[in-house]
């Protein structure tokens, strides 16, 4: 979607006045001040910063894994209480269930969705369509860890995608791979998103991975966490992260957030 | 699939016992201590011989392994119950992890005197001392387990639309499998100890009774062949039954490499 397209689209994720302390004792934290904002449908945000900005206790707030101090976090106008799959979150690693192979786990989502919930057989079916999606068709059977880790988040990300969130949460995509299986990580991913439309909120600490994913790009300065600058990147997709002119891009992220850590 | 390393292995166990065996009738040919109390290989496989031919030795064999398969499916499931619960609820685990602890401080002889106090000489009391030795292995293993899963594994579970009440058999006791195992492995040893102490005083058939006739009737042959039995059947079931579905468990999550 180009950025019109987008600026049309009804607000999906609205966050107002979202703050977030920890307290452990007698110390208080400031984990994330005030923050205020709304993605809309169809968009892929991309929370930016260094590590403990505040980036991911946003992320772990609108999953719903922890409520925030004040304000109010809503998806299509219902305030979110609870985790939940129409937010779906996929984690640094990839947390797939070693219990499980890799078919079940993609298939596990779908058994708490009203439409798949009594149909095995309709999980398996959408669970291998999936598979074919990221080509690990070949592996449905295998354990995970008889998986590379490339494969291994291929995976996770299919089984996110199996409940059809309305929202993907990515906490860091597609970390310790090596640069050439991440470049086409990145592809893969653009091109799925392109397909299903997913409304996407990722976390990274990587200015050339935000360039390439994001359409907005929220640069998040530390201590105590908040936004600190907003650039909006209207590059056509899928980006290739070894493309110049998203280098540039990210170039300009970074100074943002030099320039305000001063 | 055995591969080379492991059947060289091999080789030096068998080995070793050969030795030990060895070992055994050296120190009974130099007649050091006299033979009736410290009987020859031979003579302990002699008489392992006569009472499996004079019909003892089979029924007590079986009515220990019966004894234990009873007793310890209770108390295996007594304490994944009350594990899960344990590993559930910070509170039930403070509450319970200390008595429990204390617990598994007591011999499992100990609990002999209580079991014929509370039951006289009935079967009951033999099920008892089993399910009091080994029920709190399995509750505290289970619950340590659960409380190791990686919160990922939880986190993911929840945002995958896991309801609240499929969590503990969906997620829960699969991703603490593996632990659990374990701890029903060590619940066994100790309810067999529990077993063949109860027996050893409360009983007219079983492994402990032999060892208590073997005494009685100043028969060292007796009482070192049956200790060889119970350690071997002990050791049997251990390592071929839940040795086995411990490794398949590691085996299937990547843990521990297959052979």
């Amino acid at each position: 979607m180009d950025a019109q397209e987008i600026a049309a689209s009804p607000v999906k994720l609205r966050l107002s006045k979202v703050t977030k302390t920890y307290r452990t004792g007698a110390q208080v934290v400031e984990a994330l001040q005030p923050v205020d904002l709304e993605i809309r449908e169809g968009e892929y945000v991309v929370l930016f910063g260094p590590s403990g900005c505040g980036k991911s206790t946003l992320l772990n707030l609108i999953a719903g894994f922890e409520a925030p101090t004040t304000g109010e976090i809503t998806l299509d106008d219902q305030v979110i209480e609870r985790p939940g799959s129409d937010r779906l979150m996929m984690f640094q690693e990839h947390a797939l269930f070693p219990w499980l192979n890799v078919i079940e786990n993609v298939m596990y989502g779908l058994k708490w969705q009203r439409a798949y919930r009594f149909r095995r057989r309709r999980r398996r079916e959408r669970a291998m369509e999936l598979l074919k999606l990221v080509h690990v068709d070949e592996f449905a059977k295998a354990r995970i860890h008889e998986l590379s880790g490339g494969m291994k988040q291929r995976v996770a990300l299919v089984r996110a995608l199996a409940p059809d969130p309305k929202v993907l949460l990515i906490d860091e995509p597609f970390p310790a791979l090596d640069a050439l299986v991440r470049a086409k990580l990145y592809t893969e991913l653009q091109d799925i998103l392109v397909r299903t439309r997913k409304t996407i909120v990722s976390v990274t600490h990587d200015p050339r991975e935000a360039a390439c994913l994001g359409d907005r790009v929220l640069v998040f300065s530390g201590r105590p966490g908040r936004v600190c600058a907003e650039i909006t990147i209207d590059l056509p997709r899928p980006r290739d992260i070894n493309d110049p002119v998203v280098a540039e891009c990210a170039g300009q992220i970074t100074a943002q957030l030099e320039s305000a850590h001063g | 699939m055995v591969n080379d390393t492991e059947r060289n292995y091999r080789v030096y166990v068998v080995g070793f016992y050969v030795l030990l065996l060895g070992a055994w009738q050296l120190l009974f040919s130099l007649k050091l201590i006299p033979d009736y109390l410290f009987p020859s290989p031979l003579a302990v496989a002699k008489r392992l011989w006569e009472l499996g031919a004079d019909g003892s030795l089979w029924p007590s064999i079986k009515a220990t392994l019966v004894r234990m398969a009873v007793g310890f499916s209770v108390s295996a499931g007594a304490g994944l119950v009350i594990g899960v619960v344990m590993g559930m609820s910070r509170i039930v685990n403070r509450c319970l992890k200390s008595l429990f602890l204390g617990l598994q401080t007591l011999p499992t002889a100990a609990w002999v005197p209580i079991s014929l106090l509370i039951f006289g000489l009935s079967d009951w009391g033999i099920y008892f001392v089993i399910i009091m030795s080994s029920v709190a292995a399995v509750a505290i293993a289970t619950s340590d387990r659960i409380l190791h899963i990686p919160p990922m594994y939880l986190r993911a579970a929840l945002t995958l639309g896991t309801p609240g009440y499929a969590m503990p058999f969906r997620v829960i006791l699969p991703a603490a499998l593996p632990g659990i195992v374990t701890g029903i492995k060590l619940g066994w040893t100790l309810g067999w100890h529990g077993a063949v102490s109860a027996e050893l005083i409360k009983s007219t058939v079983g492994l402990g009774y032999l060892l208590y006739m073997g005494r009685e009737l100043n028969d060292a042959a007796q009482v070192l062949g049956i200790m060889v039995l119970t350690i071997l059947f002990g050791l049997l079931l251990d390592r071929f039954l839940f040795g086995q579905i411990e490794q398949r468990i590691r085996v299937r999550r990547g843990l521990e490499r297959g052979h």
